[in-house]
């Protein structure tokens, strides 16, 4: 199947967009998109038929030479991230399937708006999840029952903080000090009545819903692809959220031990 | 030796919590299954370390090793992301604790043991960073020498 220059760059870049924005490495988003771009006979072995990608987890860029020969550029600011790795599997297989089978344009677009509405997991479930991660990290660092299901409960409140705080699209830092205070408030307040033994283990189950786990992965495995650009732009957000969790927690605990 | 306190219960809470972990991204749950056992292979190998005794930092370097190696088998089989498994399973491992406690001491007010405390936090964090990049690269190299695709 044949496709124009400028719906090989749409196809190319949505994909590319969406792969960033659910999360995945920046070398799977350049390797995807120079893949596609090969199985329409863009493979960069001859001159005026070369594909160029650079990416960054805030910004895409394809350049593709037409065939009048005059180079296109098409450019995506990613601003909005949300982790979803289910959609970052299908996407990749999306990208197998268009290298192996050169569908055309319209179905591609097709499956790219599946991949976009697939389920994801219901909000009560994503809060039970919090909860769950939250007790469970409290009794892995050696608390009791009581702890466990303060935590939980922290857990559940943090996670409704951050879905109200995420309306205002706050930084990556001001969310993880609202959410750590919060936390590290409860924490300390419960244990002035006596009902847990200290505020050490809620806190730090509590603050583990926040890691930032996917920026950390990705921030490895782009450095280990020669991405650095990529892998300093990941590092320093996780920086941070961490900075802000430590800040948040910290001036939470000085302020109500105090009294 | 307390083989319930210091093996069985460490693995099943990192079962759990690897599950729940899975839903805040998004996988599917047969995947999520999955992740989780890589969770417990390197919870159990790193606990039995060090019960062993052994240098904390080969501990930490082992058990991410051991997840790494995991996912980036299971990945090639089932044709997935390897993000998706090596996620999941190094969250456990994440010096929350550690770091933690360098935090409480800084409110202390003692800022040789804060330094202290971070840099023991940051070398775990390194530790884990290692065994990572170390299975990564390996398998980097195994795939430009056999020349598979992704």
């Amino acid at each position: 199947m044949i496709m124009t220059t400028n719906e090989l760059l749409t196809v190319t870049s949505t994909i590319g967009g969406l792969l960033i924005e659910y999360g995945a490495e920046i070398y799977r988003v350049e390797d995807s998109i120079n893949r596609i771009a090969a199985a329409y006979g863009y493979n960069n072995s001859d001159e005026g038929r070369k594909v160029e990608v650079f990416a960054v987890p805030a910004c895409l860029i394809i350049t593709i030479d037409s065939l009048s020969g005059n180079p296109m550029t098409r450019q995506r600011r990613i601003t909005r991230r949300e982790t979803n790795l289910d959609r970052v599997d299908k996407l990749n297989n999306l990208s197998r399937f268009i290298c192996t089978e050169k569908p055309d344009f319209k179905t591609i677009m097709g499956f790219i708006n599946q991949i976009k509405n697939r389920r994801v997991y219901s909000f009560p479930v994503q809060v039970l999840s919090y909860a769950v991660v939250a007790a469970t990290f409290a009794l892995f660092f050696g608390g009791g029952l009581n702890e466990a299901i303060v935590a939980g409960v922290i857990g559940v409140i943090i996670r409704l903080i951050s879905e109200g705080v995420a309306k205002v699209k706050p930084s990556v830092f001001f969310e993880g000090l609202i959410c750590s205070m919060a936390a590290a408030t409860m924490a300390v307040l419960v244990s002035k009545t006596g009902f847990t033994d200290g505020f050490d283990t809620v806190i730090i189950g509590s603050l583990m819903t926040l890691v930032p786990g996917i920026t950390l992965t990705n921030c490895m495995r782009d450095f280990i692809a020669g991405d650095f650009l990529a892998g300093l732009y990941t590092l320093t957000e996780a920086l941070l959220i961490a900075v802000g969790m430590a800040t948040g927690a910290a001036s939470a605990i000085t302020l109500f031990t105090s009294f | 030796m307390d083989i319930l306190n210091d093996i069985i219960l460490p693995c099943l809470y990192t079962f759990i919590a690897s599950i729940a972990f899975g839903v805040q991204f998004n996988i599917k749950f047969h995947h999520i299954i999955a992740a989780g056992i890589g969770g417990v292979i390197s919870q159990l190998l790193f606990s039995v370390l060090e019960l062993e005794g052994s240098n904390e930092m080969i501990c930490y370097f082992a058990a991410a090793c051991a997840i790494s190696i995991y996912s980036e088998i299971l990945a090639r089989r089932l044709k997935v992301p390897v993000n998706m498994y090596l996620v999941i399973s190094i969250i456990p491992l994440v010096p929350g604790g550690y770091m933690y406690k360098a935090m409480i001491t800084l409110i202390g007010g003692d800022i040789q043991l804060f330094a202290e405390k971070c840099v023991h936090a940051l070398s775990i964090a390194g530790s884990i960073a290692m065994g990572v990049f170390a299975v990564s690269s390996l398998v980097r190299l195994y795939r430009v020498l056999t020349k598979k695709a992704i």
